[in-house]
C-alpha cells in the first residue's frame, strides 16, 4: 500500500463520530461608512490611506508622496513615472533595488484593512521586494469583512493572490514593533 | 529565568493577551465565530479522508505535486529527494512548527543542504543553535541585548547597539541576500483549502512571500489536520487567527498559493505523523482543531512565568501539554503538572479546544500509565485515611498549631516543594468546627 492509501485507511478506521458542516452566516452589522472604517484600521496597522481628489493627477500624487523614489516598478498603463516594468523583467531578481512598487488592488476589507491582490504582474516579487508599495484601489470596492471578501474571491481566477494590510512588520525582538521586516517598509493605499 | 526575566516575560505575554481581548471585543459576533470555527473543524476532521482526496485532486489539477508522508522520517526523506532532484543546495524556510516536529533542519544539514530560517525570531534562534520557546513569538524569551551581541558576532553589527529597529534592518539586509540566492523555498501552511487545492500562509514579515518569489522551487509542509473545506470556512478562520495570536486585525500578508510560479515547481507534502491516530482518541481528538495561534500560551499563568523551555515537548503551553501527551504519554507526562486548571485557555481558544479538560483527563490517566507521582500517591492514600475518620481528623487538627513553633529547617527543606520561594500559612489556633461549637461563628 502507498503511504497515501495507508494514511487514508487509518483515518477511515479512526473516525468514529461524524459532524455536520454548520451554515456559515455569522450575524454582524455592516459598517455605515466602509471607507472611514477601512482608513482607520489601515492607519492603525501603519498603512497610509490617501483619497485621490477630483481632478488631481495620480502620477503627481504618487510623486509627492515618494519624491525620492528613483526606481519605480509598475505595469499599469495609467502610471507614467515607472522606470521598470515587472512584466518585462527576465528574472524576479532584476526587481531587487526597487524603491517603489505601484500595483492595483481589487477590493479592500473594511474590518481589517486588507486589500486583495490576485497576481496581476509577471513577477509577484514586486509586491514584496519594493521598499515602498502603493496600492491603487477603487473606493467603491470595499467589503465589510472576510466573509464578504471570500465570497468575492470566487470571481477571480488566480495562481497566486494575497491580502495585504499595511507594511511588513515584526515584533520578534522583545515585542518591540518594527515596521519594515522583509517586505515593504511603507504602504500607501490610494482610493480612487 | 531569573526573577527579573520572569516578571518581564509575564508582563509582556499579558500585554499580548490584552491586545487580543481588545481586538476580539470589537467583533460582537466573536463567540459565534469561535463556535462556528470549532464546528467547521470537527466536521472537516470527521470527513478528513474525503477532504484530503479532494484537496489532492484539485492541487494536482492546479499543477502542484502532492506527496504523502506517514511520519517524520518519510517527510524528511521526501523533502531531501525533491531538493536533490533539483540539485538545490540552499533552502530558505519560513516558519513551520511541523518541520520542527519532524526535526527537518538537522536532517537536511547532515545531508549537505544549507538551511536558512527567514522569520526574524527563527533566524535569531538558528544562529544561536536554540529552539523556539513560543509557536508564534519564537524568541520571546530573549532580551534585545542578547540579540545585539549575537548579531555583532554573526552579522557584524555595531558594538553594543541593541536597538530593535537597527537589528531588524540588519537582518533584513542579511536575509534579502539569502532570498535572492536560495535554490529552493519552503513554507508551512496555515490552511489547505480542499475545494480549490490552494495553500494559505499568514505572515507579518513577508518572509514566506520573499522566499517563494525568487527560488524556482517551493516546498510546502502541511499537517493533514490543516484542511479547510472551502473559502467560506477561511472567512471564519482569518477573522479569528491574527486577533487571537497577536491582537492584530489581520496578519500583514495572507497569501494564497494555488499554482506554481511560471516555470517553477510547487510540491506539497501532506504529513500524518500520529494525527490519524489522534482522530481515533475521542477524549483528545479536539487537539487536532488547533490553528496554532498561541493564545493559550499568552494567557496561561504557568507559561507566562516559566517560559517555553520549562516544558519538555517542543510545543509549550496548554496545547503543547496535550500534543506532547498524544505523542508519547510516558515521555511527556511531567508537563501535565504545568497547569493550575484555571481554564483561561479554554476561554481564549479561537476554535474552542477543550485544553484544560484534556489536561485534567490526562492527569486522571497518569496512574494507569505508571506515571503517577509516588509521593503524591502516598499523600493521597494518607489523606483518604484521614478524611474518612472524623475523630482522628479532629484530634490531629487540634495538634496542628504545634507546627507553627517547630524549627524552620524542619518545614522549609527540600522535601517540601511548597516552601520554596514562599511562606507557608500558619495553622489557626482553633479549627472552624471548634469555633462553630463554641458559638464563635457569626452569620
Amino acid at each position: 500500500m502507498s503511504s497515501k492509501d495507508e494514511i487514508l485507511a487509518a483515518i477511515r478506521r479512526n473516525i468514529k463520530t461524524t459532524y455536520d458542516l454548520p451554515e456559515i452566516k455569522p450575524e454582524g452589522d455592516g459598517y455605515t461608512d466602509k471607507i472611514k472604517q477601512f482608513t482607520e484600521v489601515s492607519r492603525s496597522v501603519a498603512a497610509n490611506v490617501v483619497v485621490l481628489q477630483e481632478g488631481e493627477d495620480l502620477n503627481q500624487c504618487i510623486r509627492a508622496l515618494y519624491p525620492e523614489a528613483a526606481t519605480v516598478a509598475s505595469n499599469l498603463p495609467e502610471i507614467t513615472i515607472q522606470t521598470i516594468d515587472p512584466d518585462k523583467v527576465e528574472t524576479p531578481h532584476q526587481l531587487n533595488g526597487t524603491m517603489l512598487g505601484i500595483v492595483k488592488g481589487e477590493f479592500g476589507v473594511a474590518e481589517n484593512g486588507c486589500v486583495w491582490i490576485p497576481q496581476n504582474v509577471k513577477e509577484k516579487a514586486v509586491y514584496f521586494i519594493s521598499e515602498y508599495l502603493v496600492i491603487l484601489l477603487n473606493k467603491t470596492n470595499i467589503v465589510n469583512n472576510m466573509h464578504e471578501a471570500y465570497e468575492k474571491l470566487h470571481t477571480y481566477d488566480y495562481g497566486f493572490g494575497v491580502f495585504i494590510s499595511g507594511p511588513s512588520k515584526t515584533a520578534d525582538i522583545e515585542q518591540a514593533l518594527v515596521v519594515g521586516a522583509h517586505g515593504a517598509k511603507g504602504v500607501t493605499t490610494i482610493l480612487i | 529565568m531569573n526573577l527579573q526575566q520572569t516578571q518581564w516575560h509575564n508582563a509582556t505575554l499579558w500585554m499580548v493577551r490584552k491586545k487580543r481581548d481588545n481586538l476580539a471585543m470589537q467583533i460582537p459576533e466573536w463567540e459565534e465565530l469561535r463556535r462556528l470555527a470549532s464546528q467547521i473543524k470537527m466536521h472537516t476532521l470527521s470527513h478528513l479522508d474525503r477532504y484530503l482526496v479532494q484537496f489532492t485532486d484539485n492541487a494536482e489539477a492546479n499543477g502542484a505535486i502532492v506527496h504523502w508522508a506517514k511520519d517524520a522520517d518519510e517527510h524528511n526523506a521526501i523533502v531531501l529527494d525533491i531538493l536533490n532532484r533539483h540539485k538545490a543546495r540552499k533552502l530558505v524556510k519560513s516558519k513551520s512548527m511541523l518541520t520542527e516536529e519532524c526535526h527537518l533542519n538537522p536532517f537536511l544539514e547532515a545531508n549537505g543542504i544549507e538551511v536558512v530560517e527567514s522569520d526574524l525570531g527563527e533566524r535569531i534562534l538558528q544562529l544561536m543553535h536554540a529552539a523556539p520557546s513560543h509557536i508564534v513569538m519564537p524568541a520571546i524569551h530573549l532580551k534585545r541585548q542578547e540579540v545585539g551581541k549575537l548579531f555583532e558576532d554573526k552579522l557584524h553589527t555595531e558594538k553594543d547597539n541593541s536597538d530593535p529597529t537597527y537589528l531588524t534592518r540588519a537582518a533584513r539586509q542579511h536575509l534579502r541576500n539569502e532570498f535572492l540566492t536560495a535554490d529552493a523555498s519552503m513554507t508551512g501552511a496555515n490552511f489547505a483549502v480542499a475545494d480549490t487545492g490552494e495553500i494559505v500562509v499568514c505572515t507579518n514579515e513577508g518572509n514566506a512571500d520573499m522566499g517563494t518569489s525568487f527560488a524556482p522551487l517551493h516546498i510546502v509542509s502541511v499537517g493533514i489536520e490543516k484542511m479547510a473545506p472551502n473559502h467560506s470556512a477561511l472567512g471564519v478562520f482569518t477573522r479569528l487567527l491574527a486577533r487571537s495570536a497577536t491582537g492584530q486585525p489581520s496578519t500583514t500578508y495572507t497569501s494564497h498559493y494555488r499554482k506554481p510560479r511560471q516555470g517553477c515547481e510547487m510540491h506539497i507534502v501532506l504529513v500524518d505523523n500520529g494525527r490519524s491516530k489522534t482522530l481515533g482518541n475521542e477524549a483528545h481528538q479536539q487537539a487536532l482543531k488547533c490553528i496554532r495561534c498561541g493564545a493559550c500560551m499568552n494567557t496561561c499563568p504557568v507559561y507566562r512565568r516559566k517560559g517555553g523551555y520549562a516544558y519538555s515537548y517542543f510545543i509549550p503551553g496548554p496545547i503543547g501539554i496535550n500534543l506532547g501527551m498524544l505523542k508519547s504519554p510516558k515521555k511527556y507526562a511531567n508537563n501535565v503538572s504545568a497547569c493550575s486548571l484555571c481554564y483561561s485557555c479554554n476561554q481564549v481558544c479561537p476554535v474552542q479546544v477543550d485544553l484544560a479538560d484534556q489536561i485534567y483527563s490526562w492527569r486522571q490517566q497518569l496512574d494507569s500509565i505508571g506515571k503517577a507521582n509516588k509521593i503524591k500517591k502516598i499523600i493521597s492514600t494518607g489523606l483518604t485515611c484521614l478524611f474518612t475518620r472524623p475523630r482522628l481528623y479532629n484530634n490531629i487538627l487540634k495538634l496542628a498549631p504545634v507546627i507553627n513553633h517547630i524549627p524552620r529547617f524542619l518545614i522549609y527543606n527540600r522535601l517540601n516543594g511548597w516552601g520554596k520561594g514562599r511562606e507557608m500559612p500558619p495553622f489557626a489556633k482553633e479549627s472552624f468546627t471548634q469555633m462553630w461549637k463554641k458559638g464563635k461563628v457569626k452569620k
